[in-house]
């Protein structure tokens, strides 16, 4: 097995490489550390986690406050401590929030809870790749839980159940437990869905988005199932949108235990675990994607059917495939290259760890190897790899996730379904641009109380600006920068490189400012 | 012909001397001209929720009744003249404060217009409409975004557009210099200041390149827009808009906020784009529906107070990818549909009138069956737009090739 340059599989599938990272690739071999990769042991990062606190302070008027004496309940809820964001416990834990009626902000910190996790885990654990992949489903099969507090409450077991659990595994296994959870069936309204006037968002949004994608959409060409090619066989090339109302019929009485009302007084509890009401499906005869579904099948077995099939379709392959390789690869990877991951999904369609095997094989591949510096990073990715190269253990503050907020990648908070873009067009804008310089500005400075970064002393004890401008280049690149690069820092600086350094007064100030500079260059923009 | 980079040095300088005479004829800083601002709404507006024949018995027999317009109740609908003769239009009650605009003559609708393709996929036709394009195959023969095509016809190419959004909308796709920028109200300023600016100048000096480019864009704006958002003492002051205007802590109060005090500094910027959020209602429509539309009504009232004196050179065309289902679901929503209303604001417009060619709510009548119809192509209200108060007739040629020009009807007789 050819040896991949260690340095760009840690740039493109790891955050960014540290001194140890390459140590121990070059000590396993890249094959080895691709292969370990993708069988991640353990949740390694479990105890910086569990000491990791959010201040959560909120004063929010009582509902249970009557104004009458002796004021049993007082007038306002209020909480002003620092909480651990390690969220343990099944879903019906974190839904006693809602069981309870507790105040929003009780709510709204689940999602806190998970972005720090997903930041620290990106800087500091092993299993960087996997939490590559995290991100990518949780974009594929994005929720908001910024728009609704129920997603937010969900989203704890939607990250640990639903996305970790089969990042690396099997698709058709994933759709369905995204397809049953609460956060996914609150986001696409499916709970609120009735067999008579089924609400259409999550069944377009499987095919469109999750399955299929909008290159199969055949609606501009085709109005009827039967004219679709292949359809008389039973193998439609793509999907229209009576398809998707038919699924839409077949995922009716899909729902979670969110305390609707079942008639007669009854009620469903409230916990926010997946169940079924079969009083609320659509038994009649269906037809998806040109295949025929009897009425009054057993309960969920339509919606498991119309999952068999977008999982088992070609289309799907391409489509998931080739977002997978633009994650990975390039904005723009090659049909080859598409088509050749296609093979190796189909052929594990039915084996747990599919997903992991489709990796491997992109990694291994001839394009991955020359795609350095062929993506633009993503702002998480941009603080990651800042993180890592800088040695800022990072604390994650509400001031750095405003700032991620507003850099564009809103940590589960991304309205639309489509998730957050992949195109460097999108992260490139003056606007976007503007904030990643802001981003690195205030992480180096320690703006946010997020932590120092560790070789910010050294650079600082450096006896020349020159030699500083070294020391903080080779900390985020692993070599000196070249000399119009030094000219341009040193100069905007109003630095000479023979200048003194070490002994100066804002020889600290400096020493941040050179390494967020160099965050700055174009060529740290990329992986 | 100003290079861009001539433009932005020639517009930074202006802002340090205000008494230099305007370096070209269609230079920052000379005699305005007309501009465009664009409002997306994104997500699918419901149509038959804004303005709908509120007798029509389809329309009454479709939708749930806290779905529909109604004559009577707490908030009854407006009565709204200038509607399609043969039924009784009515306008949703939260849009109450863009009637004055559009008893003046000032707002005109267009009723079932849209794009021609039949896509209900939000992504596919949010392209469609800000592409200008019939069809997706048509993608790689018209190259990029409706108002990058009409800035470049304009002869505006070099000039930065601005949207006060996070990133380039589709309609801008492939103009030269897009400044992004959500919101001014803290300027475009870096935290690292002076020093940063000068190191970022040299670095990204050679402009070669995607990021290099980027980065160079970036440096644009912050040199163009924010010298002239700060005061001496570096603080930006608060916006104070005119004639006692006031916009809400909305999404779209900000964005028009951030827009109104951009064409305020005379940059000589011919287009303007913002987006707005929320409109796919598939749940829980009525309350979520008639907050945006107020905020909407609103944030345009306050805008059209704010840029008075301006009115005569500014053209707002408000559009959405498409309406939605006649038919309303279980979840108190409408799923997505294709026969949509725009918007249009501008001068010397048949304003005061339901535009379009209003096609019925009767099975046969409706799209597939099942959606209200496009009668309107959207593309023909922004040719007609071009053609009036735009002034750049000869523009509709390049920006819509293939399209077949049908007049809407929204130029007044001479």
């Amino acid at each position: 097995m050819i040896e991949i340059d260690p340095r760009l599989l840690l740039a493109k599938l790891a955050f960014g490489p540290t001194a140890r990272d390459l140590e121990e690739i070059t000590r396993a071999g890249t094959d080895r550390w691709v292969d370990e990769q993708l069988r991640p042991t353990d949740d390694d990062c479990a105890a910086r986690i569990a000491s990791a606190r959010w201040r959560l302070k909120y004063r929010v008027p009582n509902p249970a406050f009557s104004g009458a004496a002796p004021h049993a309940a007082p007038q306002f809820l209020e909480v002003d401590e620092d909480r651990p964001i390690a969220v343990a416990g099944p879903i019906e834990e974190q839904w006693r929030v809602v069981a309870d009626n507790r105040p929003g902000p009780e709510r709204t910190f689940f999602r806190q809870a998970v972005s720090v996790a997903t930041l620290l885990r990106a800087v500091h654990s092993r299993w960087r790749l996997r939490e590559l992949l995290v991100d990518f489903w949780h974009n594929h099969f994005n929720v908001n839980a910024v728009g609704d507090a129920l997603v937010a409450v969900s989203l704890p077991s939607y990250d640990r159940d639903v996305i970790r659990t089969h990042a690396l595994g099997n698709f058709r296994a994933f759709l369905e437990a995204v397809a049953g959870s609460a956060a996914m069936q609150v986001y696409l309204n499916n709970r609120s869905s009735r067999g008579g006037a089924a609400n259409e968002n999550y069944g377009r949004e499987l095919f469109e988005l999750h399955t299929m994608g909008r290159p199969a959409y055949l609606n501009a060409l085709y109005s009827r199932w039967r004219d679709v090619p292949g359809a008389a066989q039973g193998k439609p090339q793509g999907y229209i949108d009576q398809d998707v109302y038919e699924a839409a019929r077949a995922f009716t009485g899909w729902t979670i235990e969110d305390g609707s009302g079942l008639g007669g007084g009854r009620k469903l509890p409230i916990t926010g675990k997946p169940t079924y009401v079969e009083m609320w499906h659509d038994n009649y005869q269906k037809r998806v994607l040109a295949t025929e579904f009897d009425p009054y099948q057993p309960a969920m077995a339509d919606g498991r059917k119309v999952l068999d099939l977008v999982a088992d379709h070609p289309a799907t392959a391409r489509y998931v495939c080739g977002k997978l390789c633009k994650r990975l690869v390039s904005d723009n990877p090659t049909p080859g290259l598409v088509e050749a991951t296609g093979k190796i999904w189909t052929e594990h369609r039915r084996k747990p760890r599919q997903i992991a095997e489709v990796v491997a094989a992109i990694v291994r591949s001839e394009e991955f190897r020359r795609s350095r510096g062929a993506k633009v990073k993503r702002p998480l990715e941009l603080v990651a790899s800042f993180a890592r190269a800088t040695g800022i253990a990072l604390s994650v503050t509400p001031g750095l996730l405003n700032e991620l907020d507003a850099s564009g990648q809103r940590l589960f908070g991304w309205g639309p379904p489509t998730g957050h873009p992949d195109d460097a067009a999108y992260w490139l804008s003056s606007h976007a641009v503007h904030r990643r310089w802001s981003l690195l500005l205030g992480l180096a400075d320690n703006a946010w109380a997020t932590g120092l970064p560790g070789i910010a002393e050294t650079v600082a004890a450096e006896p020349t600006a020159g030699r500083a401008m070294i020391t903080a280049h080779q900390a985020l690149f692993g070599s000196g920068p070249d000399q119009p690069t030094a000219s341009a820092v040193l100069g905007g600086m109003g630095l000479n490189p023979t200048d003194g350094f070490a002994r100066r007064k804002d020889a600290s100030a400096l020493s941040r400012r050179l390494l967020a500079y160099c965050g700055m260059l174009p060529s740290f923009q990329t992986r | 012909m100003i290079t861009r980079r001539d433009f932005i040095a020639a517009a930074s300088a202006l802002a340090f001397t205000p008494n230099v005479k305007a370096f070209a004829a269609t230079g920052p800083g000379a005699a305005p001209g007309p501009f465009l601002v664009s409002i997306f709404l994104r997500g699918g507006m419901d149509a038959l929720a804004l303005i709908a024949p509120i007798d029509d018995r389809d329309y009454i027999a479709a939708r749930a009744v806290e779905l529909r317009l109604l004559g009577d109740g707490d908030r009854p609908a407006l009565r709204l003249e200038g509607g399609p003769k043969g039924h009784d239009f009515r306008i949703h009650a939260e849009a109450a404060p863009l009637l004055d605009l559009y008893r003046s003559h000032r707002l005109a609708f267009v009723h079932a217009a849209g794009i021609v393709n039949g896509t209900r996929s939000h992504f596919g036709a949010q392209e469609l409409a800000e592409r200008g394009l019939t069809n997706p195959e048509e993608s790689s023969r018209i190259q990029g975004g409706w108002m990058a095509r009409w800035l470049a016809a304009a002869g505006a190419a070099e000039r930065p557009a601005f949207a006060a959004t996070s990133s380039v909308p589709e309609a801008l796709n492939a103009h030269l210099d897009t400044i992004c920028a959500p919101d001014v109200r803290f300027g475009l300023g870096l935290p690292g200041g002076k020093q940063a600016f000068d190191v970022l100048t040299r670095v990204y000096h050679e402009g070669r390149g995607p990021i290099q480019q980027a980065g160079l864009r970036a440096l644009d704006g912050i040199e163009l827009i924010d010298g002239r958002l700060r005061q001496a003492d570096g603080k930006v002051p608060p916006y104070v808009p005119a004639q006692g205007a006031s916009y809400e802590e909305t999404e779209i109060g900000r964005s028009l906020q951030s827009v109104a005090r951009v064409v305020r500094m005379d940059l000589g910027i011919r287009a303007f784009a913002i987006d707005m959020g929320g409109w796919d209602t598939h749940e829980n429509q009525p309350g979520r529906f008639a907050a945006l539309i107020g905020q909407l009504a609103r944030g345009l009232t306050a805008f059209h107070l704010d840029l008075r004196d301006r009115l005569q050179h500014m053209v707002v065309v408000v559009m959405t990818e498409f309406g939605r289902r006649l038919r309303s679901n279980k979840s108190n929503g409408t799923d997505h549909g294709h026969g949509g209303v725009m918007l249009v604001s501008a001068p010397k417009i048949a304003g005061g009138r339901v535009h379009g060619s209003w096609p019925g709510l009767h099975a046969a009548a409706l799209d597939n069956g099942v959606d209200l119809a496009v009668t309107t192509d959207l593309r023909n209200v922004l040719a007609e737009l071009m053609v009036g108060p735009l002034a750049t007739p000869a523009a509709r040629a390049s920006v819509f090739p293939q399209l077949q020009s049908r007049p809407v009807g929204l130029l007044k007789e001479a």
